[in-house]
């Protein structure tokens, strides 16, 4: 039988930098292959990138040990410089391991932007994927402070 | 415009005196499906249900008051484990206002000779639109109209 986890999990956020400039390092297929990989034992790979409302995203995620999972992206919602909703599944091995519905908010504060991103994530199966998203993205969004830096 | 959002979950569980696979089918069959699945009776259908179940696959339904807003669904369906699960995204347009976007689970399991359907709604109302309350009460009468049609 056939089992699902709910989970919401929400992170915020504040970057030294504009929010036309985070905006950009959501769009920028390049950017987010550097940024969303939480460490260097894992890569991403985007084999198909269409960040406008209505776009598509493929992401092949391979880890250290070979493992890879195979992420696809429906973009629902974009607002320039103010918000992306985004849908997602996520497949290891052809089955999907868990779906989720993420939303990005930025908005403009004194030192640069706050950001905020819920994710509703329903993971299926015992996979544990709530839990690789608290941790994956949680780094992931530390690592986007450093696109700033330059 | 200043931007807002409302995260939201709801869940609501219903015991029906059928078997799984039947009530599965109310879902994955237009021609089952298009029987229960829309606004009140006396809402005006502004296009054809259309339903390509399958992974990938999509969903689109709209229609409204004679005198009100037009309701448009559109779905996308994420995962599909026969007469067990159900997984979609949808996303719900007043007019040409998008109002919410949502991930919605379904969940049928065996129970005697009957089935527990948990729906898991996980969404997101933008910008100030609709609340959950509204969709909760909404999604329990459709699901009131797919007993009465699994009843027939």
């Amino acid at each position: 039988m056939t089992t699902i986890t709910h989970a919401t999990i929400v992170m915020e956020r504040t970057y030294n930098a504009a929010p036309a400039r985070v905006f950009h390092a959501w769009e920028d297929r390049k950017a987010r292959e550097r940024w969303q990989a939480p460490d260097e034992t894992i890569q991403i790979r985007y084999e198909d990138a269409d960040f406008r409302q209505g776009g598509r995203d493929v992401a092949r995620c391979i880890e250290a040990d070979g493992a890879e999972f195979l992420a696809t992206v429906y973009y629902l919602e974009i607002r320039r410089d103010q918000r992306i909703v985004f849908t997602e599944a996520v497949a290891q091995r052809n089955a999907n391991v868990s779906a989720a519905l993420i939303s990005v908010e930025l908005s403009s504060v004194k030192t640069g932007t706050l950001q905020r991103v819920t994710m509703q994530i329903a993971s299926f199966d015992e996979s544990g994927m709530e839990k690789g998203y608290e941790h994956g993205w949680g780094m992931a969004l530390d690592n986007l402070a450093k696109e700033f830096e330059q | 415009m200043r931007r807002s959002t409302t995260h939201a979950t709801f869940v609501i569980e219903r015991a029906y005196p059928h078997a799984p696979a039947k009530v599965f089918a109310a879902f994955a069959d237009l021609q089952s499906k298009t029987k229960w699945f829309g606004g009140p009776e006396e809402w005006q259908k502004a296009s054809e249900h259309t339903l390509d179940f399958r992974v990938g696959g999509k969903e689109s339904l709209s229609g409204g008051p004679s005198d009100g807003p037009v309701h448009t669904y559109n779905a996308t369906y994420w995962d599909i484990v026969e007469n067990e699960r159900i997984v979609s995204a949808y996303e719900m347009h007043l007019d040409k206002t998008r109002i919410s976007v949502s991930l919605a689970t379904m969940e049928f399991k065996p129970n005697g000779s009957g089935t527990t359907f948990v729906l898991t709604e996980q969404g997101v109302f933008l910008d100030g639109y609709d609340d959950t309350g509204e969709r909760e009460r909404g999604t329990r009468e459709l699901l009131n109209q797919l007993e009465v049609y699994l009843d027939q």
